[in-house]
């Protein structure tokens, strides 16, 4: 399906490890700072003193409610920032349909481990009953409707890795097909004990800072983060008088089948998905500035996702942004998305952070310098646990 | 425009599937690490499927949307468990790999050779409503012929012996508390138009947002649950007759009108 369809983004937000607002966080991009840090803090694990992460500075998580969590909070936070930028607030919008498309992977799973230990060690107290009443009541993207105060659908996208480009490409969709005037979409996660665990036991974490497409890469470091994109229909955001941030023009989405937490090793799905986004935007490899990969810097990700951008995306300029952000797991595809936008914005491409010397095995080199860009499309795509590919095309403000 | 959702084939289960059950779809042995709750989403699948009798082809192209309330529990607490029992350093990586909710979407995908678009929900009450949502949204976008709506409902241990000390503790969000909690799966394959073996339509779904937080609905299950609008579903499909299903409980608004579907 080819769609003339353009849908506006009106606002950004974005909170990570390299920055607590879109600017600063594409600065971290170009400059590699970021926030890489033991998690000690907030994992209780005899990994924290081997095995960092990228997190959200402690400054920028003060403020948080107890009864919330942190991916909770790092959406809040990234949303007002969406809403600010629009120049808008959400009960203007109350009158709308205002849908909410949240991928995640933390908050919706039972990673209560505190509570759950206290339990299986015959220390649970009242408090855990609290804490058990919280993980009840705030389904993720309810909750978020609820905060702002909308009425209208709302969808917790929890494939895994891929959710938060999924939420984008879903929320591109309902206002398509006329189910939302405006829908606020993007993706949240938080450094936890199970995934932090969990991937280290899988041995696909490393102890160093991961080194997308290269030879000498050793893995994955978590982040976690948010990112929120305001997407309303043309009319409205032509009605409302809406400044522009870009658009997303099309999606796609596709299953391996192959296993369970490995990509097939030619991203075949991640090639389905995306033929089907560029198809969808009407779009070829000659239009676009850059795809802004996975780049989880794991021997397999890596591998995948480099033979599906020389089979759909020849020639396209490969930026892997995790070297700055951490895998934010399903937030990742919004806060690359959002990067994404904002690289179009500065007509600028950062370097792949943390890219060291080429692997002969991929034949791709990713980008190796800040660079300066004409062209006004991107793709960001995402992989996922279970053989989960989605990707997202993006258009500038100004794009043609 | 949003499609009506055409359903060619549909199954139901509450309780747990033998895995031989699914002998005559799959080979059995492919099972063996499964866990429960995504063994009773696939035998619905296949059932589902059989009804459908699509070709292979048709099957490679279709989409998966699975709805799973709380997410893999067993495979999430196995996880924990190795933590608490054996410490981080020896927890089980086989368990947290099954603990992610595109476990039971992989099993679906893989054993049943399905490559089209997959997506998973996971938003307690609201997931079954939201997996329909994803269908429609699929098919309005041509991204593929048909989808397999899938619900995958796990119990999760911890909140059921809570409740048996504390029933009320967590209203309005935990319903029929005194009743054991049970897994529940189902699967409709549906389409934006009918097919040979379209037995109903399902027309007008809404999902929304409400201030009111008082449960209007008596579900049949315990603990909150995606499922039951699924078990109201397949006790409306089992009578020829159009029908409203409209549920509102814990913040949400979930509707649609299902009517048979006669073939000219």
């Amino acid at each position: 399906m080819t769609s003339s369809f353009k849908v506006p983004v009106a606002g950004l937000g974005l909170l990570c490890a390299c920055g607590s607002d879109v600017s600063s966080a594409f600065d971290g991009a170009l400059t590699g700072r970021a926030y890489f840090a033991l998690p000690a803090a907030r994992v209780c694990s005899t990994y924290t003193s081997k095995f960092p992460v990228f997190m959200v500075p402690p400054a920028d998580c003060e403020g948080k409610p107890a009864d919330i969590t942190y991916s909770q909070f790092f959406f809040v936070q990234a949303a007002k920032q969406a809403f600010a930028q629009a120049g808008i607030t959400p009960q203007q919008l109350n009158a709308k349909r205002v849908g909410v498309v949240v991928g995640a992977s933390v908050h919706p799973s039972f990673h209560c481990f505190e509570i759950y230990k206290n339990w299986k060690t015959g220390h649970f107290t009242s408090t855990d009953v609290d804490g058990l009443y919280d993980y009840l009541s705030s389904p993720l993207a309810q909750w978020i409707s609820q905060y702002f105060g909308f009425s209208g659908p709302f969808q917790t996208v929890v494939t895994a890795c891929a959710g938060g480009t999924d939420a984008v490409g879903l929320a591109k969709s309902w206002i398509e097909t006329g189910l939302c005037d405006a829908v606020l979409c993007g993706g949240t996660d938080e450094i936890s004990q199970s995934p932090y665990d969990g991937f280290i036991r899988l041995l696909v974490s490393t102890p160093q800072r991961c080194k997308p497409f290269s030879k000498n890469r050793t893995g994955i470091n978590l982040g976690e983060g948010a990112a929120a994109l305001l997407l309303t229909h043309p009319q409205l955001a032509k009605d409302l008088h809406l400044p522009c941030q870009g658009y997303v023009l099309g999606y796609g989405n596709a299953a391996d089948g192959f296993h369970p937490t490995a990509p097939q090793p030619q991203g075949l799905g991640l090639q389905r998905a995306f033929a089907f986004a560029m198809r969808q935007a009407g779009l070829t490899p000659q239009d676009l500035a850059f795809v802004n990969v996975h780049g989880t810097a794991s021997q397999a990700n890596d591998l995948a996702e480099a033979t599906a951008c020389q089979a759909i995306l020849p020639g396209v300029p490969v930026w892997g942004s995790k070297g700055v952000t951490g895998h934010t797991l399903g937030a990742a595809g919004a806060v690359e998305a959002v990067l994404s936008l904002q690289a179009l914005k500065e007509r600028m491409l950062p370097a792949t952070v943390g890219f060291e010397e080429p692997d002969e095995n991929l034949h791709l080199i990713p980008t190796t310098k800040n660079t300066p860009i004409a062209k006004r499309f991107a793709v960001s795509d995402s992989l996922a646990f279970g053989g989960c590919n989605a990707a997202v095309v993006l258009g500038a403000s100004d794009a043609a | 425009m949003l499609p009506d959702l055409y359903i060619n084939g549909f199954a139901c289960l509450k309780g747990d599937a033998d895995a031989t059950q699914c002998a005559p779809y799959l080979d059995v042995r492919s099972l063996r690490r499964a866990e429960a709750v995504s063994k009773n989403a696939l035998l619905c699948a296949c059932q589902a499927l059989a009804q459908a009798r699509l070709t292979p082809q048709q099957r490679a192209d279709m989409g998966i949307s699975l709805a799973m309330g709380a997410g893999a529990l067993s495979s999430t607490i196995k996880f924990m468990d190795s933590i608490v029992e054996d410490g981080d350093e020896l927890s089980s990586p086989t368990a947290f790999a099954n603990s992610v909710h595109n476990s039971t979407s992989f099993l679906l995908s893989s054993l049943l050779k399905i490559t089209g678009p997959c997506l998973v929900t996971g938003q307690m009450d609201a997931s079954f409503a939201g997996a329909l949502l994803t269908a429609q949204q699929l098919l309005a976008q041509n991204m593929c012929p048909q989808v397999l709506v899938t619900l995958a409902e796990d119990v999760n241990p911890l909140l059921a012996q809570v409740l048996q000390k504390e029933p009320h503790r967590f209203d309005p969000y935990v319903y029929q508390p005194q009743l054991p909690p049970v897994r529940v799966a189902g699967a409709l394959v549906v389409s934006a138009a009918p097919t040979d073996t379209t037995r109903a339509v399902l027309k007008n779904i809404t999902l929304a947002r409400t201030d009111d937080t008082a449960a209007h609905t008596q579900p049949q299950l315990a603990v909150q649950s995606c499922a039951h609008s699924l078990l109201l579903l397949a006790d409306y499909l089992q009578t020829p007759q159009t029908f409203d299903l409209q549920e509102q409980f814990a913040g949400m608004i979930f509707a649609l009108r299902g009517e048979p579907y006669v073939h000219p």
